[in-house]
């Protein structure tokens, strides 16, 4: 019971501090605006490097995120946490760039492709691991970012319903959907997980 | 699957798949097999904290200096009137030099009498008035280079304003540039600069994304919203359009001259 207590007098101070800085920022001030940053950073570079892949183009995308995210903080209600709607503006540029470059890709050769592959971590078996991205990058684009943000990224199903716009429950079955698709897809090596 | 599920899954927000709503059946070793691997996918390097914040603090100040018209090329809203004015007034001046100057041919081919070949026509004009007449096309080049402009301007604007913009005056601002652009860009497309086939095609997609922008413009844009013009702005490439427009076609061939 105090624990609880605690917490929600923690999360409460936290929010506290969130507005204070929120409204520091509107009205232009810089070391707001880095304080911000600082703080919410790291996690929209892992995001977008988790969804992507690729460096440069992480870097890119979490920029473009501050940028609109700055642009538009009059727009920020506080009705959720300003973390979750930087997730939302993140996944949304995020999304939109990949839809954009697999049209390219559909017309270009696929050097990203090669890229992408030649950047990733080693791994015991590369075969396998390559296979398992393949079928990761084959899954509907909704359910692979509901995949990779759960099981690669930890976010809960709560924060992604909050960042996607959907309920924790389309989040639970989308998850259980791509499991279910890249089971189907690594079928052959499922001695891999079957004892 | 709850009805709920059902339409966030079908809500064209996001791509789930045909079979969006098929409940699939679990596999724990799976999943516990594949939630091990998944950590390992696409791993994140340290996150170059430094130099995108100077990248960020570069494009903020980019666009501050855009609003405050101190980018050349780039002309803030404040001006839109003032320069919306000396287009029209350059496509007029315009056309009306082209007529007079068309017509002075006329009376000069008639004056030359019918054995007059062809090619004489030409030469038989007046070189001050054959001068006068090349005037309108670099005219309409520049009344074009303007509107592209500003049409970068504003395009880029509507990008920055983000997904989370709920502010009913922002929508309306940028909703009442793009009727500047639109009417500028219509103009365009009705005088002699429309016949230009590299431009009118662009012409008529701008024409199109303006369009959209001012539709919309009445109430804060919600994702759906933003998506549609986003979708129109990718699948007709309309920036980078504009972007080559602008140096290569048009700002180039007019300083040129």
């Amino acid at each position: 019971m105090e624990t609880e207590r605690t917490l929600s007098l923690e999360r409460a101070h936290q929010l506290a501090d969130q507005r204070a800085l929120i409204e520091r920022v509107r009205q232009g001030d810089p070391s707001a605006h880095r304080a911000l940053y600082e703080t919410h950073v790291e996690r929209i570079y892992r995001l977008t490097y988790r969804l992507t892949g690729l460096e440069h183009l992480a870097r890119e995308l979490t920029q473009d995120t501050f940028v609109r995210a700055f642009g538009s903080i009059d727009g920020f209600r506080g009705d959720s946490a300003f973390g979750t709607w930087l997730h939302t503006i993140a996944v949304s540029v995020t999304l939109n760039e990949l839809k954009r470059r697999k049209r390219e890709r559909a017309r270009d050769a696929p050097l990203e492709d090669a890229l992408a592959l030649t950047q990733s971590e080693p791994y015991s078996d590369p075969l396998l691991r390559e296979k398992l991205m393949a079928a990761v990058n084959d899954l509907p684009e909704g359910c692979r970012t509901v995949f990779m943000m759960h099981d690669s990224e930890g976010f809960t199903h709560e924060e992604i319903a909050a960042a996607l716009g959907v309920t924790a429950g389309t989040s639970k079955a989308q998850l259980a959907r791509a499991r279910g698709k890249l089971r189907i897809a690594l079928a052959e090596f499922a001695e891999e997980w079957k004892p | 699957m709850t009805d709920d599920n059902k339409n966030d899954v079908n809500d064209n927000r996001y791509d789930f798949g045909v079979d969006a709503d098929v409940v699939s059946q679990s596999d724990p070793r799976f999943d516990a097999w594949v939630a091990k691997m998944a950590p390992t996918l696409n791993v994140p390097n340290a996150a170059p904290r430094q130099e995108m914040w100077e990248a960020i603090q570069a494009a903020r100040k980019t666009s501050r200096d855009a609003q405050a018209g101190l980018l050349p090329g780039v002309t803030p809203l404040r001006r839109n009137w003032r320069l919306m004015s000396v287009i029209a007034a350059a496509l007029l001046l315009g056309v009306a030099i082209d007529r007079l100057a068309l017509r002075r041919a006329d009376d000069a081919r008639v004056a030359a009498g019918p054995t007059s070949s062809p090619g004489s026509r030409v030469a038989s004009v007046p070189a001050t008035n054959r001068d006068t007449a090349a005037d309108p096309a670099r005219l309409y080049r520049m009344a074009a280079a303007q509107t592209l402009t500003q049409a970068e301007a504003l395009l880029t604007a509507y990008r920055a304003s983000g997904v989370g913009e709920r502010n009913p005056s922002a929508s309306r601002q940028l909703g009442s540039w793009g009727r500047e652009v639109l009417s500028s860009t219509r103009l365009l497309l009705d005088s002699p600069a429309g016949n230009d086939p590299q431009l009118r095609p662009l012409l008529d997609d701008l024409e199109l994304v303006l369009v959209q922008i001012i539709e919309l413009s009445g109430a804060p844009l919600d994702e759906s919203d933003r998506a549609l013009i986003d979708r129109a702005l990718q699948d007709r490439n309309l920036l980078p359009r504009i972007r080559t427009a602008v140096p290569a076609n048009v700002a180039v061939t007019t300083s040129s001259e």
